[in-house]
This record gives C-alpha cells, structure tokens and sequence, in this order.
C-alpha cells in the first residue's frame, strides 16, 4: 500500500513562512484557517547561550488515522495513494475527526462548514509537488511515498541515518511524517501534546 | 586623479561614469524556457517573470487564466533562487488585486490631510502638476522642487533622480542611502575599489558574494554575516545559499543583537549592543594584526599599508616630496636596507627590503605607514575594552575571529550598522578585515571582479551631466557630506531642517514615489508638521500609505506583475513582464518622463534637450512612450523588448563567469598588473581619498566644490551613541531601541496583504524576560514604546533572543486606519521614535534609525481601530478586476 507523506529538514528550515504562504495561496484556504503553520521551538536557555529551531505543522499522515477511523459518514478517507482526505460533500462539521486528531491538525472553517485539512496537495500530481515544497526556501521539505525506497523522503533519511529523525508523540496513530534535526542545530523538545489549530490568543 | 569606479546597485549600473552602452558580442545562447507563453491545455498560461517586492528579484512563473493571474511559482531557471520564493513575492496575487488600490489619479479636494479625492485624467493631472512645477522654478529657482524614492515596492530606481537633473534641481533623497547601503558602496569603493558589477562589496541583500551562490564549488571556510539576517531578509535567495553552505561546513559568526534564524544556526552569536559596532570592528583588528593572523603578504604588496603617509598633512607620501622632480603618483615606502625613503614604483620593486610598519623621520616630517597608522588607530580597543563596550564575551569575540581566520573566508555587512552615525566607519572596518585577511578575488572569498559581460544595463540613465554646477552647489547637505554623490543623493535631515526653517531657501514642491514616507523617515511627528509648508506634494504608488492624505496629487502605479523591465542573474537575462494590467496604473517610469515632457512644452529648455538622443548621448533620450525605453534597454542585448518576452536567455555557462586574481592580470597597455580601481591600484586602508572627497568633492566632481566644515577621517573611529545607556538620557529612557527585518515585509510594504497580516498582524517589541520582569510586562501584553520624540504602542514578544537592556522593533504602519486622524502611522511606528537631528555622519550625513534609547510601560490595550484578528483582513482580500488597456498617449 502507498503512504504519501512529508519529511522536513530542521536542520536546513530557516523559519521563513513560506510553506505556510504557499499553502493558502494554492489551496485558497479562508482567512482564520490553516493547514499548515510554523512554530518557532525556543529560543530556550539562557542569554546568550541559546537554541532555537522551526517546527512546520501540518497533519502528519497517521498511518493508523483516527480521524478517518472516527468519521461518522465516511467524509474522511485515505484516497489510493494513502493520503488523507476530507470529502465536503459528505462533511457535517460533527468535530469527530477534530477531537480525534492527536495534533488537532484539522480546521474548522466557519465560513462553509466543513472540516479542511493538508491535502498533502493531492490535485497537484506527479511530477508536480506540492506548493510547500515547491516554494520551501531552504529545499527543506521532501515528499513522497514512505513506502517506495527510492522515494525523495526514503532517499534523504538512507543520507542522513536514522539517528536525528524525529516523528511527535505517537498516541498509537503512527504518524509518518518525519522531522531531521541534529543537535548541533538543536535538542528536539518532546512536548507532550500539540494543538496546531487554531492559534491559542 | 583616476576616476574611481562605482559601486553595483540598480542605479549606478547605467551611469555616465561607468558608461552606459555595454555591447555584448557573441550574443544569443537561445531561450531557456520554450514552453514560456505556450498555451496549455488547461488554458492557463504561463508567464515567464521576476519578482520585484525586493531588490533581489527572483524568477516567477505566473499562471494566468483569462487575463487573470491565478498561481505563482518560483521559476527554477532563475540561477540566485533556484526556484524559491519567499512569503513577499508569493503574496504577489493579493498586492495586484488589494481592493485598495490607488486605480486612477485623484487630485484632493478637501483639506490637505483631509484625505478627500476627486478623481482627473492623466492629461489633467501631468498637465496641472507641471505648471505648478514651472512656476515654482520661476519665482523660487528650481531647487525649491524636490522629489524622493524608496527602496520598498516596484521603484524604478532612478527616475526621480533623472527627474531632478533634468529639472536642474539638485534635491532628491531616499530614506535608506545614508542609512541603506551608501557607507558600504562608498567604503568598499574607496577601499577595495571593485568592479561595476556584483561583488564590489558584501552586502548579502544586493546580491553579492557570488562565490556563495556557487556552492557546490565551495572553498570558503568560514563566513560572517555582520548586521545582516538573510533568512529574514531575503530567505529564497542569499538565506537559502547560506543554509547551502552551511550544509557543506562552512562555519559562520553572526553579529546581531536578534537571535534571528541565523544566529541559531551559527558556531559563534554576539548579541552586541546597537550601534557599538565599530568599536567591535577595531577590537576585531587589533588582534588579528597583533596576533599575526593577517595576510601579510597580500597586505605588503598589494596594500597601501607599507605607503608612508606624512602625519602633518595627513596625506601620503609621494616621490615628488622626496626627490626634486619626482612624480606624483609614486607612493613612498621605507627600506630596512638603506634605512631611508625610497619610492615604490608600482607594482613592486624587489630591491627594497619594505618595512611594514613604524615611525620614521623623512625630511625632518614624520612619517608612518599605514599599517603603523592603523594599528595605533585600533591599539586602545583590546577584546577587554570591546567586550564591556559591547556587552559581549570575551571568549565569544575571539572564538569568532579565530573562526574567521581560517581562510579563505569573508565578513558580510548588513544594513544595521548603516542606520547610526558611525556608518562609514563601520564599513570601513569591514573593508578592511576582508582585506587584511587576503580575502580577495580569491577563490571562496567575497570580493571579486567576475566578468562583466553579463551586466544588465537596466537602470534609467540618471543624467548626472544635466545638473548645473551651480544647482549641484545648493544641494541640501551637498557641501558638507559629500559622499553622497556617489549616488548623487541629497540628505535627508537638511530637507526637513529646509522645510522647518525655510533655509538655506523654501521648498515649494515634494513630489515622491514610496511605500509611506511616514513610517521609514526618522522623527515622524516632525514630518507631519511641515509637511503643510509645502504647496504642491504628489504621491505615486501602487496603494494609498500615510503619506497620501498629505498630498494633492494621487497617481496610481503598476505593481510588479503589470511591470515590464529586464532583469539580470548572474549569466542570464530574464524579463520581468506584465502579467496583466488594472485600471489606469502606469509605470513609474513614465510619469517622470511625462512631467518632463509636460515641462520642456511649457518652456522648459533643458528639459527639452533630454529629449533629444544626441544632447543625452550615450544615455538614454526621455522616452515619453515607455515601448521605445524597454527596446532601448534590450538594445544592448541585441534585441527587442518582445524577444525577451519569450523568456529567458543565457548569455554564458556560469562556470565561465568566475575569474579569479583580476588585479594579477597583465593590462596590456602598460605591461603591468591591473590591480584595483583605487588611486594607489592597491587596496587601501588608510584613506587619504577621504581627505581629498571632503574638501573637493573629487572624484565625483571634476571642478572643486567648497570644503566640508572638516576633514573627513582617514581611519575608523568610535563614537559612543549619542542617545545610549552610559549617557544621563539613559536614566530616563533605559532601554536601546534596535531595529531589523521579518520575513513578510520589505522596508514598509505589504502591511495590507491579508494573508502576511494573519501571520504578523501588528507590531512586536522585543523584549528580554529580565527587562519584562522590571516593567511588569508579560508576554503579549500591550505596551507603550516611548522616546523623546514620542510614543506608539507595541505588543510585547517576551524572548530571551534579546539581551536585557535592548528592545528590538520592526517598522510598522497600519493601512486599515489611514481614513483616522492618525493615518495609520501613529499607532506602531517605531520612527515616530528615531531620530533626525545631529550627530550626523561625517561623510555621508547618516542619522539615528538604531541606537537610541526608549523606556516602555504597559498600555491599556491595543490602539484604536487596528486589525488583530485574521478575519479583520477580510477587506483586502483580493477584488476581481478585469484587466485594461495601458495607459498611452498622455503627452504627445
Ligand atoms: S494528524 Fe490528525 S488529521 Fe492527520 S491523519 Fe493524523 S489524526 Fe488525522
Ligand atoms: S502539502 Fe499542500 S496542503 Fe499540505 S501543507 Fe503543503 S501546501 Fe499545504
Ligand atoms: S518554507 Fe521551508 S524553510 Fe521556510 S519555514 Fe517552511 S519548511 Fe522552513
Ligand atoms: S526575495 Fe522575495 S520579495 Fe524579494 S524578489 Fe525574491 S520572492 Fe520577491
């Protein structure tokens, strides 16, 4: 089986925002929404013996989905490719998914009703990429299939080891996007638990 | 005097001193993108175009469907960004359809600052506006005109300039110049006296350091990065390179009082206190000279360091003062061997035994040489001394430069450390660790003088020889900062300081192009008074700022998908071409043009003679139809405007570009090495040049100009700020106000993209948790920022990146309030705080934007009428708008 998914180079990420731009402009995502959002790690210690680093969110391609598992009509759903998926039409806006979802790493647009997440831009097919990683300044994000050993992602990790790879905290939803980071950019913050939509005020 | 070659910026690439017709022979390595234009079966077309949010203009491919652009993408051909772009120009789409565009010209109605309009026609507009020009020019002389630029949004950079020389009034300014990159192009010129092209200096935002952008032929060691944050100021260009090469080793210092995203990534951060630089940069020289790690070398033969320079007369020593019919451009060094003064003929003469250093008696005068002169300029600024002045480690300082000396290697100077009086000298101290190091046209190194061929002649001949002496004489702070002419500039201070006081003369007219004078000028509330001193201001841009409500005249721009303009990268020429074009917007170009054509009609009658291609040979004629300038630039490529279109072209493989060791290269007119555009053809520390800029004006001006009030200096020098925490003010105002970039705007642009608003809606100040503790602030908290000169308000962002004592804020205006009182640049501007009065630069004339002192305080809240949450934005999100017709036919 495939399994599309993204892998993110912490180590190269300048923290630009542009994956984040990018993201709305190619799917038009509503003011308020987001699929896609950059935190800024640190900076931690103190002055000046500093760390920081960029943590792109976005969902992050479970291999056992529970928002899918979850859904009530079916509106959620991993397509051929196994990408993540919401069909609108379908979508009721019950929340299931959203309270499903480890990182809350789906959004709620008010304006339609529906529940909108990364589509890992499943419209743009190969060899096209999607819009984050097209426009990523730092050549920091790598997609493809988790599955295909010659797959962008596959070939990047065989380049740099297993060791300074990092997925979040894994509740038994398997998430199979990956994060490098080394620690000569900096120590990798274990957070228990993520909320990355919407903004907290 | 040898004419000194000038420094790369958009402008200057087409100046009558480096000559302006650039031929290009063996042209036409054919398009590079075939399928540009080509319809696609979706019936989206793709456009081949670049970027101009910021000077480094990166490669686009505009979708557009039905006259309508849908998509950006970067274009992958475009060599600097490899396809990246960054958050500005990908928020392209939301600039060209903000409903809030300015659309036609409007002309005010109400009271000035009213902000009431009525809408006129072009012809109206240029009309009205040059009779009010011709009569001011009649009853008050022509420099009571002025006009003024800005490096934010789509300028064309010269026109206004171009303007004023034709008008023959010597007054126009930018806000950035003196305070954006000037004292580097100066300096760098002076010093290491460079090319025409990239890679006369190191400023990473202007697209040098070439050998960078080259990585995977990497041999730099180690790079510093000075008052420069790439991943913040151009992420998709020199940002991205270096994330390229610090992938591949490269070890890098970062010198910022921000912990910014390179700072992170960097062996070495020193977060040092805002506008003490220099006196880090003499600290920086002293131990690489004491602890011999220069190269000594290149700076015996192929300095002016060894040069005896008469400590009297400040000037070097020449043949002619030592030996009775000596010549005059042969320098002077000592010989151990003879232990006397022998001249050096160029490029070196191995019969002497040359001493670097030392004092000596010549003819009963001391001498010393410039290495002595030098080293006894930085001996008091030991790591001790620069660290406590800095508020640095010690430890940190020298891992820095240790890391620095493993060479090859080269020190980027940002923007930071133009923006205090101590401006030039910074450069100069930058300048001069590049090349103390050897750090030139070597491979890995900065500096170099790659070929030339590629050089894009697009920049609007500035018609620098249509200035009459006599106007040049009046310009605003001409006489006493005379460096400016370098770019031909005005100050900015002595214009406000005109308009207050009506002296030396009154300024009647303010015609300006830029994103809102009112947040990037120093002193803002200054600005807003005597802004009414004035009887004709015209404002043309692309979107109404703060600025507008103060003028009469309205005039609407293209932004830079309506834009037509070649571009240059590297080996490869691209066109920047419009995508579409709205309502009645124009290129800013032609309503320069079109005022000039306006004012030759009413009688103008050198304005008239610019019309004419051969008074303005070889720069261009004025073009009243914008077609015939875009052909007249692609001329030099051998071809039209509409072959350019098809896409890009590639002049040369970029491996042919690089030559290393330029100055070695045997000049066959005089069988010696080339060596460098400097008056000695070395690299020069010590710089009498300077002497000689301030009291003639040369070599800018052949004919003397009067001296400035004093000698410029010769060497760096440190003056504490004259705002700073050692100082009484800081008992009231304790804290140091520094400033910088964020990746979503370039200087004061794009605060009304709804999609960058959501992101960053207001402004952040800052703050270090020790400092918030103090003033009880908490994170996110309200708080007022205040100065001297006033009081805005910010949004604290509690962070241990900043070291206690200094608070950091971006500039900020906020579109949605321009209909209140405020016009929107009273809320959050942090120039409201800056300063324009003295100290000045010397030789430059740079006034305070960073290094001053503020105290801040909770606020009740945030200020009234300002957009916080991402709905708020809703307003702006882009208007389907039809595309039109160009606007034509203005003036006949
Ligand atoms: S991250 Fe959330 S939305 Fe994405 S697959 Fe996992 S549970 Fe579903
Ligand atoms: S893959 Fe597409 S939808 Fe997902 S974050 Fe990137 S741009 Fe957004
Ligand atoms: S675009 Fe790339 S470098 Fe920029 S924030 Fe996103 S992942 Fe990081
Ligand atoms: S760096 Fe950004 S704003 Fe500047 S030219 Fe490139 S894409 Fe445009």
């Amino acid at each position: 089986m495939k399994k599309k998914t993204m892998l993110i180079d912490l180590d190269r990420c300048i923290g630009c925002f542009s994956c984040e731009i990018a993201c709305k402009n190619e799917n038009n995502i509503d003011l308020g929404v987001q699929w896609n959002k950059v935190f800024t790690m640190g900076p931690t210690g103190v002055f000046p013996d500093l760390e920081m680093y960029f943590l792109p969110a976005l969902c992050q391609s479970c291999e056992n989905a529970p928002c899918v598992e979850v859904c009530p009509t079916g509106a959620s759903y991993i397509n051929e490719e196994g990408v993540i998926l919401v069909d609108h039409n379908k979508c009721i806006a019950c929340m299931a998914c959203i309270s499903a979802c480890p990182y809350k790493a789906r959004s709620f647009n008010g304006k339609n009703q529906v529940i909108e997440k990364c589509t890992l831009c499943d419209h743009l097919k190969a060899p096209d990429k999607p819009a984050c990683v097209k426009a990523c300044c730092a050549k920091a994000r790598f997609v493809g299939d988790a599955e295909d050993p010659q797959s962008d992602i596959n070939k990047k990790i065989r380049e740099v080891g297993t060791k300074n790879i990092h997925t979040l905290p894994d509740a038994g939803n398997k998430p199979t996007v990956k994060y490098i980071l080394s620690d000569k950019t900096a120590k990798w913050h274990d957070r228990k638990s993520w909320v990355f939509f919407p903004e907290k005020d | 005097m040898k004419q000194l070659k000038m420094n790369r910026r958009d402008f200057i690439k087409a100046t009558a001193v480096t000559g302006t017709a650039l031929s290009f022979s063996g042209f036409g390595s054919g398009m590079l993108v075939e399928k540009a234009n080509a319809q696609e079966q979706s019936g989206v077309q793709i456009i081949t175009t670049c970027c101009r949010n910021c000077t480094a203009e990166c490669g686009v491919l505009a979708h557009v469907k039905d006259g309508r652009v849908i998509k950006l993408e970067g274009n992958p051909e475009f060599t600097r960004s490899e396809g990246a772009l960054c958050v500005k120009g990908l928020s392209g789409i939301q600039a060209l359809y903000n409903p809030n565009r300015n659309k036609y010209p409007m002309q005010r109605v109400g009271a000035r600052g009213e902000n009431k309009w009525k809408r006129v026609s072009w012809e109206e507009a240029i009309d009205k506006i040059a009779r009010k020009l011709m009569e001011f020019r009649e009853k008050y002389g022509a420099e009571s005109v002025f006009a003024s630029t800005g490096g934010g949004g789509n300028p064309n950079f010269m026109s206004p300039g171009r303007f004023c020389n034709s008008f023959d009034t010597p007054n126009w300014f930018e806000p950035g110049a003196a305070q954006c990159y000037l004292p580097r192009t100066l300096m760098f010129m002076f010093c290491y006296g460079g090319g025409t092209f990239y890679n006369s200096d190191t400023s990473l935002g202007d697209n040098n350091i070439h050998e960078a952008y080259d990585y995977n032929n990497l041999k730099t060691k180690a790079a510093v990065l000075w008052g420069t944050a790439p991943s913040y100021s151009g992420p998709s260009q020199a940002g991205r390179v270096l994330v390229e090469n610090r992938a591949r080793g490269v070890k890098t210092v970062v010198i910022d009082p921000r912990f910014t995203p390179d700072a992170s990534k960097a062996d070495v951060w020193l977060p040092i206190r805002p506008g003490t630089d220099v006196a880090l940069g003499l600290a920086w020289i002293r131990y690489i000279l004491e602890n011999n790690l220069y190269d000594y070398d290149f700076c015996l033969k192929w300095t002016n360091m060894p040069y005896l320079v008469n400590t009297k007369t400040k000037m070097y020593l020449r043949e002619s003062d030592i030996k009775k019919g000596g010549r005059n451009d042969v320098f002077v060094v000592w010989d151990k061997k003879t232990k006397s003064a022998q001249p050096l003929e160029y490029p070196w003469n191995d019969s002497f035994d040359v001493a670097i250093a030392g004092t000596y008696s010549v003819n009963g005068s001391e001498c010393k040489t410039g290495f002595q002169m030098l080293k006894e300029r930085a001996e008091p600024w030991t790591i001790k001394k620069a660290a406590e002045t800095c508020w640095l480690r010690e430890a940190d300082i020298v891992k820095a430069i240790k890391i620095y000396s493993e060479k090859p290697s080269w020190l980027s100077l940002g923007v930071a450390t133009d923006q205090n009086p101590n401006s030039t000298q910074m450069a100069h101290c930058a300048a001069i660790l590049n090349i103390i190091m050897g750090n030139i046209e070597k491979p890995g190194a900065a500096l170099q003088r790659f070929k030339n061929a590629c050089r894009s002649p697009v920049g609007t001949d500035p018609l620098m020889n249509f200035l009459s002496f006599d106007q040049l004489k009046k310009r605003l702070g001409g006489t006493e900062f005379k460096g400016m002419m370098q770019w031909w500039t005005g100050n900015v201070a002595k214009h406000l300081n005109a308009l207050k006081t009506g002296k030396p003369y009154k300024l009647k007219a303010w015609l300006e192009r830029s994103g809102n004078k009112m947040g990037t000028l120093a002193n803002t509330y200054e600005w807003s008074k005597v802004v009414h001193n004035l009887e004709l201001i015209v404002h043309m841009y692309m979107y109404p700022t703060g600025f507008s409500p103060y003028a009469d005249f309205l005039l609407p721009t293209n932004e830079w998908l309506e834009t037509d303009l070649p571009v240059d990268c590297f080996n490869k020429f691209f066109p920047r071409q419009a995508t579409t074009h709205l309502y009645e917007t124009v290129n800013e170009y032609e309503i320069w043009a079109w005022i000039v054509k306006r004012c030759a009609e009413l009688g103008h009658e050198q304005c008239k003679r610019t019309l004419d291609p051969k008074e303005t040979a070889p720069q261009h004629p004025t073009f009243v139809d914008y077609q015939d300038q875009l052909d007249w630039w692609c001329k030099s490529y051998d071809m039209k405007w509409e072959d350019l279109k098809k896409g890009s072209v590639e002049k040369f493989p970029l491996s042919e570009m690089k030559e290393y060791y330029v100055y070695k290269q045997i000049d066959p007119k005089t069988g010696k090495p080339k060596g460098f555009n400097t008056l000695s053809k070395k690299c020069e520390i010590y710089l009498e040049t300077l002497i000689t800029l301030g009291r003639t004006g040369a070599p800018f001006v052949k004919t003397p100009l009067p001296p400035a009030p004093h000698d410029y200096n010769p060497l760096p020098f440190f003056i504490e700020p004259e705002e700073s925490p050692n100082r009484p003010v800081g008992k009231e105002f304790p804290l140091v106000m520094t400033n910088g970039r964020l990746p979503f705007w370039h200087h004061i642009t794009l605060r009304n993209i709804p999609y960058l608003r959501e992101i960053q809606p207001v402004a952040d100040i800052w703050v270090n948790p020790v400092d918030a503790r103090k003033y009880g602030i908490e994170q996110s908290d309200w708080v007022w920022v205040e100065s001297k000169r006033g009081r805005i308000n910010a949004r604290a962002l509690v962070t241990e990146g900043i070291a206690t004592g200094t608070v950091y804020m971006e500039r900020f205006w906020n579109p949605e309030n321009i209909n209140e009182k405020t016009h929107g640049w009273q809320e959050m501007n942090v120039n409201v705080l800056s300063r324009s009065d003295a100290p000045y630069n010397e030789v430059v004339g740079t006034y305070t934007l960073r290094g001053y002192q503020v105290k801040i305080y909770k606020a009740e809240g945030a200020p009234k009428g300002v957009w916080t949450k991402p709905e708020d934005f809703e307003p702006w999100m882009p208007e389907i708008s039809k595309p039109t017709k160009r606007v034509s036919g203005v003036v006949k």
